[in-house]
């Protein structure tokens, strides 16, 4: 018998699932522009940090191309009158201050500041992100998220699925009555998003857990930003499409669209709902959010 | 005047012509009974009761209950069966005669792996086409991974039956979905058919009678799904004497006790099968434990002659923990009370009242809370089969099953946390159907079986339905070009006695079959089927969080048409035999979702639901060898399935621009070869080899980058494809002498899986890598190659 299950034990080794790196030839698409537009407010500054990256889509194995060659790119911002329209708003001009980053940033040379002040921001605040590239016009809207402070961020010792993995408790409590939609940024592109369906109200706390190989010493950067129900889903599909899945856990595939579109031609930019070519659609997403965050070092 | 006596004349010939048919002018007799096993006292299904003499015949039933009735005379009456030794009698048919006959196994080894002369064969004259049998024994000799013998995974062997991989649950069925499956266990309904995410499936084989699986020409009396019925008898039990078998495997350890209680009376049988604990220790090295177990149960009592009940049970389930902070719990039970009352010698009538329900529970300590879903259904059917001439049998019966979902239930799982406890709507519905179903031999050569089912599906009142515009929950943005969510006008509460919303279908069933000869026949059918239960599930296959929601207001019944024609044919004396059948199905109001649809915890479903269609067509080609020392067989099938989803009108473009994209489970050609070759008492050996097209997935056509993410895009849907997926696996089966004396006999099944190690793609995904930042393609492959043992005993 004892002969038998050395024999079992040999077969369960041999079980498991393995994952390995293949060459494979990818299709190519057209290129299309693509905003990194997420502003994160941080309510506690003077001013917002506007920083807008901009860049192309390239196949899948070849790198991304940076746009520094953008003809003109503002920010438009205020709260809308009762027909939705925004008149009288402010405006912030931008710019590409370091020449190649294809990071457009308040304009320096602007003889008025063009900065936008955190305390002009209030709840219903719009905001338009105007942008003229190769002949076209492109334009988005947003308005403000509002988010709630970290009230506690601490290493635990748990573990999910390996000895290796560090565990971060995050307590928070929910903005309240209101719906909310929140988006975690956990540092090194660690992504996740949450709704108060099931905490409406309430504090909450919940672990998250570094894969990555955090040693002590090292600092971890956590952020609670606020989100309308429209961002909190095209994050929610971006981090799908992203994270891909185990075999019978895939997610559908998608075209990730944000909400930035090509407006050539249209005038009254209040009321753009009909455009020329709805399938030259940019990627990406502008969102102005509020954001909190805090500081761990990993013990 | 003469005019109407020439007319009176032509009725009276008419009626008396109609007269002579049923009652021909000598007189008739029924002849009927039970087939029985002699060592076990088991019922036997399938049977063929053959009288040579007047080239007709008829097979026992589900119950083991057969009927004909012949005109007057002497005849011999042969009853033989896959596995038994043929018996004769030899009858003079001078009254109603009923006869009860137990075969003898034909030899003495054990019976379950003994493949004898008579194996599954195509039945020529019959008019049931597109169905697959397959015995306990095959099962248990087919090779599987890790040895485990595995009822879905031997069917996936057979032309039209397909999966979406290694480790994935389900079986797709000629291009149809893995939730279009009937599956009966006992007549009851299984929701899930896997363990361990479709690794194995959920039926001890130790406790299986029988397996039959329609794939087209599904009769009258089955209904409410669309691509197949899945028919699985557990054994009665033995009434004779006290009987063990087991098995002890690389997976999991099997023990199944069976004995009268009162002898020829009454039997029990209770089987257990259980996984080791620590499954996928290798996969996370930590403190975690991931198993499975079952328990099949039967009784039965034959209170006299006419009269037999049975109960039977059947509880599984699966078990995850990882550190206790992610726990995972999920399976069916079913009970099913059952009545066969033989009226008369020439009907016979079952009454089932079958419980069975799915449960789905899940506990996150990290995040803080507890999920509790699952679906209940009542059943009850009656069945009748009239047996009224040996050229005519009818069976009608009807069925009502009462349906309560709980999509899913939250709460806090300690004090500590901060989650609300919440109840998401519970739906309730009744489906009801009545059939009646016609076998009838019209000539010799030309048999018929035609018949109808009348379906009625109510989906009753919940706490609250959402109102929308239009009734359109999902709206189009021409703008953005992307389907949305509609904001409801208003949530309607209604009580669970009112209608929300009724179907009724009716669902024509049609099979011919012409035999030129007794080894040739080509064989016809249409079938329309309609289904009322639809499981949510947007991943390539289905994970064991089943999300079932019922047809209603916004969601509209799967109907199915299908055509199939086949020709089937014996060649060399009935050692091989040939099928081959094509098919076109097409299923209206298949249900697609829009992009980014969120599936779980969602109270309002529809609003992420757009109903599509499906469509699927192909051949399929099944070469058998049926004696001598290598039997076994090689299918092949060549097949499309495709899906879409148009627009609803002109200013929308529907999903993948409304255009048919190939489903998830689309694998044009699939071969499969199965072989066993008996070398002597001792030694058996079997052998697989399978081939298919990848299926169907998606490479990126672009990437970005936002906030530091890689975000790979994708265009149309399903359009590339995955490596073909090819492997040989191996068993050997070693039967040592048994020896005198003892009771004890054993048997050795060696066998390996994947035998050329070849690493089948399960998918593809596209990523970032952690480490370096570079871009990346990364295959996961399930099973490289598995040797194991299992060692299977009976005394």
């Amino acid at each position: 018998m004892a002969r038998y299950f050395y024999l079992l034990t040999l077969v369960v080794i041999l079980f498991s699932s393995c994952e390995d790196v293949i060459e494979v030839d990818v299709p190519i698409d057209e290129p299309r522009l693509v905003l990194d537009g997420l502003i994160r407010v941080d309510t506690t500054q003077e001013f917002v940090d506007v920083n807008i990256k901009i860049t192309k889509t390239n196949a899948f194995f070849e790198a991304i191309d940076i746009v520094s060659d953008v003809e003109s790119i503002y920010i438009y911002y205020g709260v809308e009158n009762e027909y939705g329209e925004l008149i009288g708003g402010f405006y912030s001009n931008l710019a590409e201050v370091e020449p190649g980053s294809g990071v457009y940033e308040p304009d320096p040379t602007f003889t008025s500041d063009q900065r936008i002040r955190t305390n002009y921001i209030e709840n219903e605040t719009a905001f338009w992100l105007i942008l003229d590239y190769e002949d076209r016009r492109y334009a988005a809207k947003t308005y403000y998220a509002t988010s709630v402070a970290i009230e506690s961020l601490e290493q635990g010792d748990g573990t999910l699925f390996g000895d290796d993995e560090i565990e971060i408790v995050i307590a928070f409590t929910d903005e309240p009555e209101k719906e909310n939609f929140y988006v975690f940024d956990f540092d090194f592109g660690n992504f996740i998003t949450s709704e108060d369906t099931f905490y409406e109200d309430q504090p909450f706390s919940f672990s998250y857990f570094y894969d990555v190989g955090l040693t002590e010493g090292d600092e971890v950067t956590v952020s609670i930003l606020g989100a309308n129900e429209d961002f909190y889903n095209y994050m929610n599909l971006l981090l799908e499409q992203s994270e891909g899945g185990f075999g019978p856990f895939q997610t559908p595939v998608a075209t990730v669209r944000g909400n930035i579109f090509d407006v050539t031609g249209i005038d009254n930019i209040n009321q753009f709902d009909n455009v020329g070519e709805p399938d030259n659609f940019p990627l990406g997403y502008f969102a102005v959010v509020q954001s909190f965050k805090r500081s761990i070092i990993i013990e | 005047m003469k005019e109407t006596q020439i007319a009176l004349k032509k009725t009276l010939f008419f009626l008396c012509f109609l007269f002579s048919i049923y009652s021909y002018s000598q007189q008739k007799f029924t002849i009927s009974g039970t087939l029985l096993e002699e060592a076990t006292g088991e019922t036997l299904i399938g049977v063929n009761v053959l009288i040579p003499e007047l080239q007709t015949g008829t097979i026992t039933n589900e119950y083991g209950f057969y009927s004909i009735t012949l005109p007057e005379g002497n005849y011999e009456v042969l009853f033989s069966s896959l596995g038994f030794a043929t018996q004769t009698e030899t009858i003079s048919l001078d009254k109603n005669i009923s006869l009860n006959i137990s075969l003898k196994t034909d030899t003495e080894q054990l019976d379950e792996v003994v493949i004898t002369a008579d194996v599954e064969r195509a039945n020529i004259k019959a008019p049931q086409m597109s169905v697959n049998t397959l015995t306990a024994g095959t099962i248990k000799s087919i090779p599987v991974v890790l040895g485990e013998a595995d009822v879905i995974k031997s069917l996936l062997l057979l032309p039209g039956v397909s999966n979406a991989g290694e480790g994935s649950s389900g079986f797709n069925v000629r291009g149809g979905a893995v939730d279009q499956n009937l599956i009966l266990l006992d007549e009851a309904t299984i929701f899930n058919s896997s363990h361990l995410f479709g690794f194995f499936s959920v039926f001890n084989p130790d406790a299986i009678k029988d397996v039959k699986l329609f794939k087209g020409s599904i009769p009258a009396r089955y209904g409410g799904r669309v691509s197949s019925v899945l028919e699985i008898f557990q054994k009665e039990g033995n009434s004779k004497e006290l009987k063990f078998n087991g098995g002890i495997g690389a997976v999991s350890s099997r023990l199944l006790a069976e004995g009268p209680i009162v002898k020829d009376k009454s039997a029990f049988l209770v089987g257990g099968r259980a996984s080791y604990a620590h499954l996928f220790l290798p996969l996370f090295d930590i403190n975690n434990s991931a198993y499975f177990y079952d328990l099949n149960t039967k009784l039965n009592y034959r209170i006299n002659e006419n009269n037999n009940i049975f109960l039977s049970g059947y509880f599984g389930r699966d078990l995850f923990s990882i550190n206790d902070s992610f726990v995972n719990v999920y399976g069916n039970a079913l009970v099913n009370f059952r009545w066969n009352h033989i009226f008369s010698d020439k009907l016979f009538s079952n009454v089932s009242l079958i419980y069975s329900d799915y449960y789905y529970g899940l506990e996150l300590d990290f995040v803080g809370f507890e999920w509790n879903s699952g679906i209940q259904n009542f059943n009850l059917k009656y069945d009748l089969k009239h047996y009224l001439t040996d050229k005519l049998q009818i069976n009608y019966g009807l069925n009502n099953i009462y349906y309560s979902f709980n999509p899913g239930e939250i709460k806090p799982n300690g004090p500590d946390s901060g989650i609300v406890e919440d109840q998401l709507i519970k739906k309730y519905a009744n489906e009801s159907a009545v059939y009646i179903d016609v076998e009838q031999d019209l000539t010799s050569k030309l048999s018929v079986q035609y018949g109808v089912r009348l379906s009625h599906f109510i989906r009753f009142g919940q706490e609250e339905i959402n109102v929308y515009a239009d009734n359109n929950p999902v709206v189009f943005d021409p703008f953005t070009l992307i389907y949305e969510k509609a904001e409801p006008i208003e949530t309607v509460p209604s009580s669970r006695s009112d209608q929300l919303e009724s179907y009724t279908n009716f669902e024509p069933r049609i099979a011919a079959a012409y035999a030129f000869n007794d080894d040739l026949s080509i064989k016809a059918s249409y079938t329309r089927l309609s289904q009322y239960l639809h499981l949510l599930s947007n991943t390539s296959s289905p994970t064991p969080l089943d999300v079932w929601t019922p047809s209603g207001p916004y969601v509209k019944p799967q109907l199915l048409d299908q055509y199939a024609f086949g020709v089937f044919k014996n060649l060399r004396n009935r050692d091989f035999t040939i099928e081959a059948e094509v098919y076109y199905k097409d299923v209206q109001n298949r249900i697609d979702y829009i992009d980014g649809a969120d599936l779980i915890a969602n109270d309002a479903i529809e609003q992420v639901i757009l109903n599509g269609e499906a469509r699927a067509y192909g051949l399929e080609l099944l070469l058998r060898k049926n004696t001598g020392k290598l039997q076994g067989w090689v299918s092949y099938t060549l097949s499309k399935s495709e899906q879409r989803t148009p627009p609803r009108n002109e200013n929308e473009t529907g999903i993948n621009n409304g255009e048919w994209y190939n489903t998830p489970y689309d694998k044009p050609h699939d071969i499969s070869i199965y072989g066993n070759y008996e070398l002597n008492k001792k030694w058996s050996f079997n052998s697989n080899f399978v081939f298919q097209t990848g299926r169907p997935t998606n490479y990126p056509i672009g990437q970005f980058v936002f906030q530091d993410i890689v975000v790979p895009y994708y265009g149309f849907r399903n359009v590339e494809r995955l490596p073909s997926y090819h492997r040989i696996d191996l068993s050997a089966i070693y039967t040592p002498t048994k020896k005198k004396n003892r009771n004890w006999s054993g048997e050795w099944v060696f066998s390996i899986y994947n035998v050329y190690n070849r690493r089948n793609a399960a998918s593809i995904n596209f990523r970032q890598n952690e480490d370096t930042g570079a871009n990346e393609a990364v295959r996961t492959s399930i099973f490289g190659i598995v040797p194991s043992v299992t060692y299977n005993f009976k005394f």
